[in-house]
């Protein structure tokens, strides 16, 4: 099961269903640095809203996706993390320090457009 | 009847076979009891209304349980189901059915606020009244007192039941107002759009943090709260557990993507907590509640103005 | 379904999936509710990933268990992988010998109220985690 990118402008979008596989997590990271490229996209919104769970491997993929994100010149805002998600991420021992999170796919693109350099400090 | 069901199964009175066997191991009854409690059947089905009225003049006379005399349609239910209970402590059938019909009445004294004390004082007076006629009925007075002991183990077994349900409920009543108490004592508050405070007053111990935390996080994703300004001026003593558990929540909130302000931490708290290896340096803190507020308000892309016409401050995003 | 206990083998990571989303069902027939049944599928995946990374499979039994009067889900992650030689080190956060946060295990024993791994060299590794219900 694929995970489906959307384009809008210099904006790509992927919305995670709930329970994707290691693959299909794997697979993401490879299309959105091939998009990237191909696109020349400034933003990269994760949106996990459907996800009732992110262990270490998915926060870790997360993370990579990030900093690949960067090293091609795109900001990579994760949106939608629930409650009880970042709840057990934290007990886990997991952070996303450096990666910006928004609430919803609205306050994500907002925030990534409200910083001078589309957010590219990528810090608070 | 449905409503009266679901508060049988809830309450913690198991009503299976088994446990109505136990009940009546634990009061040592047996045949020959239940032989000699038969032969009271008819002198009590005789004076039932004269037993009734003594249990609960008892009651009325101490006036410790106004509510359940204060409504005629509630007397009446009690009364009739005292009248059921007499008839059934002599059928000799103690079953499941039998132990529901104690449940039932003891239900409903727990809602009309008989204590337990109170319950056990009018008992005791109904049985002194049986005691009494059972000895003026039977001639020989070894025999009065065997049957008498009879029925006091029957009477055993209902109190093992009525006190069981009184005190379960009372229980259940207390539960339920410490989670009232609980969800009072961590108000999480909108003051702003996209703006939350909480303000943590008292004693946080592990089942308030847990609660905190939960309440925090999903008012956050409730409001779309990017900013919190989480209040510890009302918090005398932090010890690690607490701390870690602050900080959690604080890493937890800025996963969703909401930035938590802690104001009012004290030099005291303060010093704890890096005596504790807690890193400061991880978490925003202004000094009083008012400069918070300024600061998320800022962050938001708030400015208070103060107008000419009104004294009160006006906000214009 | 309403099965008191259930066998998921792990031979890949799509497994790991299925093996938390039984926790969580089997956690909610217990009655657990809200943030509980989240850290609970998350330790579930944890070790379940540790089975796929370190031994290639085995299996995680969940089931229901009860101590005094509370009851609660037991989960037994077992594998007859290469063992962990020095358990106490594993059990140390940003440890790991895999392609990992290192979080795993250390990280799903916080998760969870009782945790106990036993490990032996070349014969495998169990995990048994249990969570009460308050």
């Amino acid at each position: 099961m694929a995970i489906p990118i959307l384009k809008q402008g210099d904006v790509l979008i992927a919305s995670l269903q709930a329970a994707p596989t290691d693959q299909d997590l794997i697979q993401l990271k490879d299309e959105l640095a091939e998009r990237i490229g191909h696109f020349r996209s400034r933003i990269v919104a994760i949106d996990v809203s459907a996800l009732d769970v992110m262990d270490s491997f998915a926060t870790r993929t997360l993370r990579s996706i990030a900093h690949a994100t960067k090293l091609r010149g795109a900001n990579t805002v994760i949106v939608g993390i629930q409650p009880d998600v970042a709840f057990a991420m934290v007990q886990l021992g997991l952070t996303l320090d450096g990666i910006e999170t928004a609430l919803d796919l609205d306050e994500g693109l907002a925030l990534m457009r409200a910083q001078p350099d589309g957010g590219a400090s990528g810090d608070r | 009847m449905s409503d009266q069901q679901s508060r049988l199964q809830s309450s913690s009175i198991p009503l299976n076979e088994a446990e109505v066997d136990r009940r009546k191991r634990i009061v040592d009854l047996s045949g020959e009891d239940i032989s000699r409690i038969v032969t009271l059947r008819n002198m009590v089905a005789e004076h039932t209304s004269r037993y009734v009225d003594a249990f609960f003049r008892h009651l009325d006379d101490l006036g410790e349980a106004p509510a359940l005399f204060g409504k005629r349609e509630v007397l009446e239910e009690a009364k009739r189901r005292k009248r059921e209970h007499l008839a059934a402590m002599t059928a000799a059938q103690y079953d499941r059915n039998y132990v529901e019909q104690r449940v039932a009445l003891a239900l409903l004294y727990s809602r009309h606020g008989v204590s337990t004390p109170v319950f056990l004082g009018a008992f005791h007076h109904l049985l002194r009244a049986l005691g009494n006629d059972i000895m003026k009925s039977v001639k020989d007075p070894n025999d009065a007192f065997q049957r008498f002991i009879s029925l006091k183990k029957v009477a055993f077994f209902d109190i093992g039941i009525m006190t069981d349900v009184l005190i379960s409920e009372r229980e259940r009543t207390i539960n339920l107002q410490q989670d009232a108490i609980r969800e009072l004592s961590t108000p999480v508050l909108q003051i702003r759009e996209g703006l939350l405070i909480l303000p943590i007053i008292g004693m946080i111990d592990s089942q308030r943090a847990k609660q905190l935390t939960d309440g925090l996080l999903r008012s956050i994703r409730a409001n779309r709260a990017r900013m919190v300004v989480m209040d510890i001026t009302g918090v005398a003593a932090v010890d690690s557990k607490v701390a870690n558990h602050l900080i959690q929540t604080i890493a937890a909130a800025r996963l969703m993507g909401s930035t938590v302000i802690v104001t009012g931490l004290s030099a005291d708290v303060a010093q704890a907590l890096v005596a504790l290896g807690v890193d400061l340096g991880k978490i925003s803190t202004t000094g009083d509640l008012q400069s918070g507020l300024e600061e998320a308000e800022r962050m938001l892309g708030y400015r208070v103005v103060r107008t000419n016409e009104t004294t009160g401050p006006r906000l214009s995003a | 379904m309403t099965a008191d206990a259930t066998r998921v083998a792990i031979r890949h990571d799509g497994d790991i999936v299925e093996a938390r989303q039984k926790g969580r069902e089997l956690a909610q027939q217990i009655g657990f509710t809200g943030s509980d049944l989240t850290l609970i599928a998350t330790a579930i995946s944890e070790i379940a990933r540790n089975i796929v990374v370190y031994a290639g499979h085995g299996n995680i039994d969940l089931s229901i268990t009860e101590k005094n009067g509370k009851r609660g889900l037991l989960v037994v992650a077992r594998d007859e992988g290469p063992g962990i030689p020095d358990i106490e080190r594993a059990m140390r956060d940003g440890y790991s010998t895999g392609n990992s946060l290192g979080l795993g295990l250390p990280g799903s024993r916080r998760l969870m109220d009782d945790f106990e791994i036993d490990s032996a060299v070349g014969r495998g590794t169990t995990v048994i985690m249990r969570k009460w219900k308050a």
